[in-house]
């Protein structure tokens, strides 16, 4: 399997956030199961790129189970009754053994954390504590995983669709949505509707225990042991207050532990059904033939045992500015976060502008911050709209000794200055020529629009593709100044100072601009192209000269990292070049 | 089939349709997809000769139309990069040369100002020059693409190289030098190519920090003067274009510019790489990089299918590949591992097996991927791995003409290295012709044991000392002709390596 470029995927998220008008007019089709089929035929190219999305993200979770939907993005690779195994009867034996044996292992486990809880020992997970049985126990679940490997075929979904001719199979976790996606040459397009039509109807998660770890450890690496991972975990966790949005996606590390392959499967029936589902196709297809497929194959799964519920809980309105401070191995930075609305709320498009305005090589913060005062190597501004709530962030990155209350003061003075006069024309006219550009940008490639399609469908319906750009291009300069006065008041507001640890050693000056979650990307991505090989050239030139045409859409402070990205794509490319395809 | 595509956006309809199963496909679902049954896919790849126009001056470019969005992109790779120079130029001054060729300004235009006049227009330009080639690029809206020609154009034969926008990439890329021996990957890049290709090649010329700072702005518009002109440029075109009005609006731009002096040829290293295992010690890391392999072969040669296949079989097929499937299934001996084998476009590219493992698992890791090559030499490749690899190539091949820009890139590739475009027409007949046979006569040819160099960046103390549970496998065992040497870290800014 080429699961190549999985941090470009991602990113590929991140800079089709924002909206635009050009028109998308699908073929939609609706199967009495309740999933629905969005379908761009576009002959020409003789492939087609496929995905379907969930509505289901870490915001339907709950205590004690947070983390599960984000889970399901590596269980859903696990196989069914079908694939994976070579004996489904034997493979789902031992799975029930293992479960029943992980069950009486919880029961040991819970009591090693009452005992830690009450000061009678120091670490539930030291193995000293445990008595025989417990030992026993878990030597008998590694007796039944040993069992089970024999049973299992590695890697059989990726090495289905890699034999014939498939690319770029992955999937992806936020707050609000799940996605799955891949590429399929033309002729391929009923093996799409066999395998994820399969992988819903009878999924079989095998490796639900082992996966789990590697969860675990995924946790680990991205958060535990970045140097800002936890601190920026705990700023979102004090950010919201009432709203599930102030948990993790990845989930907290307690739940992980304890999640249950049953808890998991309860999960799946009410939020992988048909009915909270929807697919989309763009590409060189026939949409007829499509449809017909769809009934066949989706068809045969039944309705959820009910339908999801939107979420109850609402963020409750913040009565005073919260602030932390803490110390890393990081370069000294200031977030500064206001609530402001949901996606789709009508001051949102003011924002989105707003953000914009503020962001980018030629905007207010680098200009004013970075170039002229010098006080920041780096500072953006952004409004995120979720689901149920949103806010506005500004973050900057203090150059040299530059105390980061000094960049938070001159970012005050920026947004005060928003408040007190209205944007110049030709800055506003800037933004608005990028996003009518981004419209035509982001319709380019069929893997780009058929995330998007799938993302606005999660959101607030596919049809919302079509008129959010219009929104944008509407904003006037009174709008900015109002959105401006009324959400960016101290009361509402949390801000988190970043101090450097003592050890920390100077870093590469490339990712001085990058937060944490940047960086991460520009590391994974750097390592993915180190295990590149030239067989790859021809997918990484393909995914460069997209990146490259999008390159004007990607929201502003996206846009140090996606630079970034294009130049260590573009060096790997000379370097494999150099050694010859 | 055409890749002119008609405005189908616009002609598509939207059609609700609440129910109602077509009686199409109404056959049982099959038990397993293996037994799907699936139409051949009628695809014929673009005849490069058709989008191929001769410019002013001896330039060069591809047009591919697509005007489904009005969008225009331009890819122009110059002949150039740090293999040639003027005169007695300072190293260093190609990629210096390439990235203030966008971030500093132009005649007429001080930096900031190109900046807002291109975000203004919604446009994106970038430039950059590499070890043999260099780019630059533009993607603009059509109603823009007159200004944006004339920026563009602007900057490639006017650049201002202003003195603020250079000293800030000099003082940044002063900082990367200073963290040269902080990264495994870093220093396994440098010292792989030096085992390849020696020390006096210019592919293995380092930049140092004296180098760095003599480069001066006048530095800079000597090489922009030798290097950037029509002699040196293709051009790959795509989007929202007529052929004949982008070529006229090119040749205008081109036509007044004098052809300055050839780029020359990429020098060849000439160089002898000696088998033996090759160590470089970091004392602060817990995991080794290892690469393990010799020179291969160039592009032209006529192997070149058996051998992508026995390559992706042996370690190139991610997932699905022996190398990797054997190194980390058996639990966790290496995080990732795998094999390319290069076709070198100017001179012999090389066979590399590369893993990243724990310090105490890299003799084992080793092991492994010495017998995995010996093994893919003695023993015919299975059925089931041949069908699966060769499928993976044919059926994928459309994805090269994913997209307008795509196709127009490939087609200047194979020019830029001069190739046949015949290759594309008969790619896919060639590669289902592979035999298992051709598999194991190409790995017996050129796959040689005898000749490999093993490169271990780490901890050297632990990757020796090896597994306790494993004492019989010792990385130093493993040493091609019995050959074990000490590479020490040169100093990062004058690039000295210091007498062992």
């Amino acid at each position: 399997m080429r699961r190549t470029l999985l941090a470009l995927s991602v990113l590929m998220l991140a800079g089709t956030s924002s909206a635009f008008a050009q028109q998308v007019t699908p073929i939609v089709h609706q199967l009495e199961n309740g999933m629905t089929f969005i379908l761009i035929p576009r002959p020409g190219d003789p492939n087609i790129s496929a995905g379907w999305v969930t509505k289901v993200g870490s915001v339907d979770e709950s205590a004690g189970i947070t983390g599960v939907a984000h889970l399901f993005e590596h269980m859903m690779f696990k196989g069914t009754e079908t694939i994976g195994t070579t004996d489904a009867e034997a493979d789902r034996r031992v799975i029930e053994h293992l479960d029943s044996l992980k069950g009486q292992i919880r029961r040991h486990e819970q009591e090693l954390i009452r005992q830690q809880r009450l000061g009678l020992i120091d670490d539930w997970k030291n193995v000293e504590h445990r008595t025989a049985e417990h030992r026993d126990l878990l030597d008998d679940f590694e007796t039944a995983l040993a069992e089970q490997k024999g049973l299992i075929i590695k890697d059989d979904f990726d090495r289905i669709y890699t034999g014939q001719g498939a690319s770029g199979m992955n999937a992806g976790t936020s707050n609000d949505f799940t996605v799955y996606f891949i590429n399929v040459p033309a002729n391929k397009l009923e093996l799409w509707f066999w395998m994820e039509s399969d992988r819903l109807n009878t999924p079989v998660f095998r490796e639900f225990y082992s996966e789990r770890d590697v969860v675990h450890e995924e946790r680990r690496l991205r958060v535990d042991s970045t140097p800002t991972g936890l601190l920026n975990e705990q700023f979102n966790a004090m950010f919201w207050e009432s709203s599930p949005y102030g948990w993790p996606v990845i989930g907290w590390p307690s739940d992980l532990y304890g999640l249950t392959r049953e808890e998991a499967l309860d999960f799946f029936d009410v939020y992988y059904a048909p009915n909270n589902l929807a697919a989309a196709l763009v590409g060189d297809f026939d949409a007829d033939e499509a449809i017909a497929w769809a009934e066949k194959y989706f068809g045969r799964i039944p309705r959820g045992p009910r339908e999801p519920e939107p979420v109850r809980t609402e963020e409750m309105v913040q009565q005073s500015e919260k602030r932390m401070t803490g110390t890393a191995e990081t370069t000294p930075q200031v977030q500064i976060r206001y609530h402001t609305v949901a996606d789709g709320h009508v001051d949102e498009p003011a924002l989105l502008v707003l953000g914009q305005i503020l962001s980018g090589r030629t905007g207010r913060l680098f200009k004013s911050i970075v170039e002229d005062q010098e006080l920041a190597t780096q500072a953006f501004g952004s409004q995120s709209g979720l689901k149920y709530a949103g806010s506005f962030q500004v973050v900057a990155q203090a150059k040299g000794d530059t105390p980061p209350e000094t960049v938070e003061k001159a970012i005050y003075a920026e947004l005060e200055r928003l408040k007190g006069e209205p944007v110049g024309e030709r800055e506003l006219q800037k933004v608005k020529n990028q996003n009518a550009a981004g419209e035509y940008r982001r319709l380019q490639s069929s893997f780009g629009l058929m995330v998007q399609l799938l993302i606005f469908e999660a959101g607030r319906g596919w049809e919302t593709i079509n008129t959010s750009g219009a929104a944008l291009q509407a904003v006037t300069a009174e709008d900015i100044q109002r959105v401006a006065s009324t959400y960016f008041e101290p009361e509402n507001r949390s801000v988190a100072i970043y101090y450097r640890a003592e050890s920390a050693e100077p870093e590469d000056p490339r990712l001085a601009g990058l937060d944490e979650q940047e960086r991460q990307t520009i590391t994974m991505v750097g390592q993915q192209l180190a295990g590149a090989t030239a067989e790859q050239l021809t997918p990484l030139r393909q995914q460069l000269a997209q990146m490259e045409g999008q390159s004007a859409q990607v929201p502003p402070e996206n846009q140090d990292m996606f630079e970034l990205m294009i130049e260590l794509i573009r060096e790997r490319i000379a370097e494999l070049e150099e050694e010859g395809e | 089939m055409s890749l002119r595509k008609t405005r189908q956006l616009a002609l598509l309809l939207t059609v609700i349709l609440m129910s109602g199963p077509a009686a199409l496909a109404q056959q049982e679902i099959v038990d397993h997809p293996r037994d799907l049954v699936f139409a051949g896919l009628d695809f014929e790849p673009p005849d490069a000769s058709q989008h191929r126009y001769e410019l002013e001056h001896g330039a060069i470019a591809f047009v591919v139309e697509d005007h489904e969005l009005p969008l225009v992109n331009i890819a122009l790779s110059i002949r150039t990069g740090s293999f040639t120079a003027p005169g007695q130029a300072t190293p260093g001054v190609a990629s210096l040369t390439g990235s203030q060729l966008r971030s500093g300004g132009t005649a007429s235009l001080a930096p900031a100002d190109f900046d807002e006049e291109l975000d203004f227009l919604a446009a994106s330009v970038g430039s950059g020059f590499g070890a043999t080639s260099g780019n630059a690029n533009m993607n603009c809206l059509t109603k823009d693409l007159e200004a944006c020609l004339g920026l563009f154009f602007e900057m490639l034969r006017e650049p201002r190289f202003d003195e603020e926008r250079m000293n800030l990439a000099k003082s940044q890329s002063r900082q990367s030098m200073e963290r040269r021996n902080d990264s495994t990957t870093g220093i396994e890049r440098r010292e792989w190519s030096r085992l390849m290709y020696g020390n006096e090649h210019f592919s293995t010329q380092a930049l140092t920090a004296a180098d760095l700072e003599s480069l001066t702005t006048e530095d800079l518009s000597a090489f922009h003067q030798f290097a950037v002109h029509p002699g040196n440029f293709l051009f790959a075109v795509s989007g929202d274009i007529e052929p004949d009005m982008i070529v006229a609006a090119l040749n205008s731009y081109l036509s007044e510019w004098p052809v300055g002096e050839a780029a020359g040829d990429v020098p060849e290293p000439g160089f002898e790489p000696q088998p033996g295992l090759y160590l470089v010690h970091k004392e602060d890391v817990n995991q080794g990089r290892v690469s393990l392999g010799h020179l291969s072969t160039r592009l032209g040669n006529p192997d070149r299918f058996a051998l992508q296949i026995m390559n992706d079989i042996l370690g190139g097929g991610g997932f699905t590949s022996r190398i990797m499937s054997r190194v980390r299934s058996d639990e966790g001996l290496a995080y990732s591992a795998g094999a390319n084998f290069g076709f070198g476009v100017h001179y012999e590219g090389s066979f590399r097996a590369a893993f990243q493992s724990r310090s105490e698992a890299v003799a084992r890791a080793t092991a492994i991927v010495l017998e995995e090559v010996e093994r893919i030499r003695n023993e015919p490749v299975s059925e089931e791995e041949l069908a699966t690899s060769k499928a993976s190539f044919i059926e994928s091949f459309t994805r090269n003409f994913a997209s307008a820009g795509q196709t127009a890139g490939l087609f200047a590739s194979f020019e830029q290295q001069g190739r046949d475009f015949d290759y594309l027409n008969t790619y896919r007949e060639n590669m289902a012709a592979v035999t298992a046979a051709d598999v194991m006569r190409v790995a017996q040819e050129y796959l040689h044991p005898d000749r490999l160099v093993i490169l271990a960046v780490g901890n050297v103390d632990d990757m020796l000392a090896g597994d306790p549970d494993h004492p019989d496998v010792l990385l130093e065992g493993l040493a091609p002709a019995g050959n074990v040497q000490r590479i020490p870290l040169p100093d990062p800014l004058t690039m000295q390596y210091p007498e062992q």
